[in-house]
């Protein structure tokens, strides 16, 4: 009983910690690579982006574990859709009423949640294949590992596009900001740049 | 017979679950709906009141008025009277919106009591280029407006930016959203001026 109850902790702990390294969204699978391109301008949008994620993930999860067994094969992916695109909806509903700045910021990414690659990927290979418990670790490993990404993205982008984090002023009076960390190809090089260290770094644990 | 029976066997969950979680967005719509609806209205009011200093309240004065833009879509807005705190008539305000480079662009326009004069524009939405499209949000760009004819407006790449006519200087590097705000000012300044003069609200200039 105890080495069964110390066994599922530790899938339990496994499962989390995937989505946070191993099975990173955005360095290891290269999941939702459009948001984490194109809102990592500064953290306060990647941030609430992430969060976005981390509740839809969570929620989808949940629904998607519970009608696991009365899924028909051909309608699952519908069934996947569907249930998304809800949570993503009344997400969007949300930032549109409690956080109007942010929700203008974002524009169109927050509802193209719904098309996110990595809400999709949990729902097929996690939460339609294992209980309730697996699920929710799952979406909140996965979700808080994208939402770090991003925002460690973010925070390297601000601070060298405007010389600010959290629009407060860090850097020295000296600093000249690189005007291009804030455009596309700023998210492109940056990405890049992290993805080549992410691979260094496991590469060498290898 | 056999036919519905199997069509209702295959697709039960997805009736079931498309009215509940068309029912969970519809709660959460009309528990939102009030502040979302706030939020739009303190936007277009802070815009209004950033153009036109005097005015200290916006009363709708013609409602769903069509105006047609390029290739034949159809537009619809409102026409608000800015109002003094001693009850004076000081300016008009309306939404208009348009193509922009990347997205839809909407704009709040103000114009002075006699539809004369532009009292300039403010920017409700748009998702224009950072770094270059995104300057129609700027002072630099949005000050050649203010004070501008209610006429045609004709963008120019090189010019004055400080003379108040009809000459709008286009920003560098962003021609497009430049001549996509003076399209969406065209096209709706002339239909809403026809149409308030129509109605008596405005002098015909005759």
């Amino acid at each position: 009983m105890a080495t069964n109850g110390q066994g599922s902790v530790g899938i339990y702990r496994g499962t989390l910690l995937a989505g946070l390294w191993r099975e990173n969204p955005v360095f290891r699978l290269l999941l939702g690579m459009c948001p984490t391109l194109a809102v990592t301008a500064a953290v306060k949008p990647a941030l609430t982006m992430g969060c976005c994620v981390i509740f839809v993930l969570v929620c989808s999860n949940i629904v998607v574990s519970l009608m696991r067994n009365l899924l028909r094969p051909h309608l699952r992916i519908l069934m996947f859709t569907l249930t998304i695109s809800t949570f993503v909806t009344i997400a969007d509903l949300f930032l549109k009423a409690f956080q109007p700045e942010m929700s203008a910021a974002l524009g169109p990414y927050v509802p193209l949640i719904i098309v996110n690659c990595i809400i999709i990927c949990r729902a097929e290979a996690c939460a339609s294949k294992n209980g309730l418990a697996i699920s929710v670790i799952d979406a909140v490993g996965m979700g808080v590992g994208f939402t770090i990404t991003l925002c460690a993205l973010a925070g390297v982008r601000e601070l060298l596009a405007t010389g600010k984090l959290f629009e407060a002023n860090v850097m020295p009076g000296w600093f000249v900001p690189w005007a291009a960390m804030g455009m596309p190809v700023g998210a492109f090089v940056t990405l890049g740049l992290m993805l080549g260290l992410v691979n260094t770094i496991t590469g060498k644990k290898n | 017979m056999d036919k519905v029976k199997y069509f209702f066997r295959q697709s039960w969950l997805l009736i079931v679950a498309s009215f509940c979680f068309g029912l969970l967005i519809a709660v959460a719509n009309a528990a939102w709906q009030d502040n979302i609806f706030q939020n739009e209205e303190d936007k277009f009011n802070n815009l209004v009141k950033e153009m036109i200093p005097d005015a200290n309240t916006t009363e709708i004065v013609l409602e769903n008025v069509e105006v047609r833009s390029g290739k034949g879509k159809k537009k619809v807005t409102s026409v608000r009277k800015a109002v003094s705190g001693d009850g004076q008539c000081v300016g008009w305000a309306f939404t208009c919106e348009g193509s922009g480079f990347a997205d839809k662009i909407k704009l709040v326009l103000t114009v002075d009591a006699g539809f004369e004069k532009l009292k300039g524009y403010g920017v409700l939405s748009s998702n224009e280029t950072p770094g270059f499209g995104d300057k129609i949000k700027e002072p630099y760009y949005r000050r050649q407006f203010v004070g501008a004819p209610t006429a045609e407006l004709e963008l120019v790449k090189l010019g004055n930016p400080e003379d108040k006519d009809s000459k709008i200087v286009a920003v560098t590097g962003a021609t497009v959203s430049s001549e996509a705000v003076v399209k969406i000012v065209n096209t709706f300044l002339g239909r809403i001026k026809n149409h308030m003069q129509e109605k008596g609200l405005i002098d015909n200039g005759n």
